[in-house]
């Protein structure tokens, strides 16, 4: 077996999880030509499939749900071929998850693995094939928020960054940005009763949900701002007014995406 | 994937255990000797006194008789035993039941299911037993999770590094079969081979014996890949149970600090013992 001690941590997710030896090689598309976003330190790698992905990534309270349902709604009225996707929504592991809650079950470690095997799933079985198939998928929240949120109830980033190395590197990744007391209090006032791990509970940092919640909050935002720079997060201010900031994300996706290729062929006109 | 059978899980017996060390006495285990990679978060290794040991081999192999009789051999001679095994976490063990039911589960969504369902057991089973200094019997572990994965294509670096807080355990018995006389057995039991029990999902041969063959052929050379790495005792399974039996409480009677005297099995499970 590999030490794993002595094995880098990979700088990219799309680092191939097939084994040469065993698995069988597509080739890549013809019109394969985009890269992803350049890593730093790193050759930029070439990707094996069209389509392009848009994530938003922020704490709860953020405003970053409410901004990729304005973004989608844009792009469907417009015609464009997308899906959408949400974190924690494969009704496989939808049970396992929501008994894991109830009883209370879950560890840091298997609260993880649960929504990594969710994720897979959906990775598996929507998302890489949308993207082969030249869609534009836009996913309300990523491998990110379970960077941010398995790290901040202990995990290690090695592991995380380990777990979730078969994930598409996204093509714009939107961080809805708000100061903690905004977002918090955003969640507070409109849900009266937070949820135990919702919460962060099981990390004991406080008796209060409230109080717990807030502090396990200010922990995942922590981890958030650190993967700014590392992982080329595109910054916005959650506290800008709505119509503002779909402006901002707007302009942000027609100049860094060429939308007309997930436009309808329309028939030309004579 | 899985075998037919799947045994009860059985809870640690209460046995009296006070005059036995249950691990030869020596300095504390630092925790890169404890896990394969990184620590568990939240278990601090020094809390753990038992003993953890793993028995692998493929379906057929006589693991789950070879733990039964273990199980009863370790509690005639006063040790608390707890056992775990695949598919047995409160957390998922149904729902992969179901996943491999319904059929419609892609590989990595699978192995991470079956990772879940790993730590599961070793956070809310193994580790608290480790901790009260039983001796926990494992029907197979993480090498074989690994292995699955790995003949399916997945990246073994990836599968490492997933498994990197598991415990190392302090035996591993590798139960060493030709794959031709694990079907034999396997058929016997059930009249009947599993779909994942033959690989049918990597489409390896329509004719079932084959796919069989083959891919507990593929599972057993990511096994020998990794029995020197992790000190595999490997035992020759084609043997007889009794003859497999005695060489596995000679290596563990060794790790326990105690002499091993002659066992016979209770009426209960005479009809293992052939």
């Amino acid at each position: 077996m590999t030490d794993y001690a002595q094995l880098p941590v990979p700088q990219s997710f799309t680092a191939p999880m097939d084994n040469q030896d065993i698995a069988v090689k597509t080739p890549p598309r013809p019109d394969a030509s985009k890269t992803t976003l350049p890593q730093p330190g790193r050759p930029v790698p070439s990707r094996a499939y069209p389509g392009a992905l848009i994530v938003v990534e922020g704490t709860d309270g953020s405003g970053k749900s409410t901004q990729l349902y304005l973004l989608k709604r844009w792009l469907e009225i417009g015609g464009y071929r997308l899906h959408f996707t949400e974190w924690n929504s494969s009704p496989l592991v939808k049970s396992a998850t929501r008994r894991g809650k109830q009883k209370r079950l879950l560890t840091p470690t298997t609260f993880s693995l649960l929504h990594a095997a969710d994720f897979a799933d959906r990775c598996e079985r929507q998302i890489m094939p949308l993207l082969q198939g030249d869609y534009l998928v836009l996913a309300d929240r990523y491998i990110y928020t379970a960077f941010a949120r398995d790290a901040a109830r202990g995990c290690s980033h090695r592991w995380l960054r380990n777990l979730y190395r078969f994930a598409p590197v996204p093509d714009i990744t939107f961080y809805f940005r708000a100061p903690l007391e905004v977002a918090v209090d955003r969640i507070l006032s409109g849900r009266p009763k937070l949820k135990y791990y919702e919460a962060g509970m099981d990390l004991g940092l406080s008796y209060e949900r409230p109080e717990s919640f807030k502090l396990f909050q200010a922990r995942i935002l922590e981890e958030y701002d650190k993967m700014v720079d590392t992982d080329n997060f595109v910054v916005l201010d959650g506290t800008l007014p709505v119509n503002k900031l779909q402006k901002q994300m707007r302009d942000i996706v027609a100049s860094k995406i060429d939308l007309k290729r997930f436009a309808p062929r329309a028939p030309e006109a004579e | 994937m899985p075998d037919q059978e799947k045994d009860k899980p059985t809870s640690a017996a209460p046995a009296n255990v006070a005059e036995i060390p249950a691990k030869p006495a020596g300095p504390e285990p630092e925790s890169s000797q404890c896990f394969f990679g990184e620590p568990l978060v939240g278990l601090d290794p020094g809390e753990l006194n038992g003993s953890l040991i793993v028995i692998e081999g493929m379906d057929g192999s006589g693991r789950s008789t070879q733990i039964a009789l273990l199980q009863e051999w370790l509690e005639s001679e006063g040790f608390s035993v707890q056992t775990s095994g695949l598919r047995r976490s409160n957390l998922v063990g149904r729902d992969i039941d179901e996943l491999l039911a319904k059929n419609a589960v892609t590989r990595l969504t699978l192995a991470l299911m079956y990772a879940t369902d790993f730590f599961d057991q070793l956070e809310h089973r193994i580790v608290p037993a480790l901790r009260s200094g039983a001796v926990v019997l494992a029907d197979r572990f993480i090498f074989t999770l690994i292995a699955r994965g790995v003949v399916r294509g997945i990246n073994r670096d990836y599968l490492t590094g997933l498994y990197a807080m598991a415990l190392r355990p302090h035996l591993t018995f590798w139960l060493n079969v030709r794959p031709e006389t694990a079907f034999a057995r396997e058929f016997k039991k059930a009249q009947a081979i599993s779909y994942w029990e033959a690989g049918r999902d990597m489409s390896l041969s329509h004719d079932l014996y084959w796919s069989f063959v083959r891919y507990q052929t593929m599972i057993k050379r990511e096994l020998e890949s990794m029995a020197k790495k992790n000190a595999f005792i490997e035992l020759d399974g084609e043997a007889s149970v009794s003859a497999v039996n005695k060489q596995l409480r000679q290596r563990i009677g060794e790790q326990l600090g105690i002499r091993v005297s002659k066992y016979t099995p209770s009426s209960a499970l005479a009809h293992l013992w052939r």
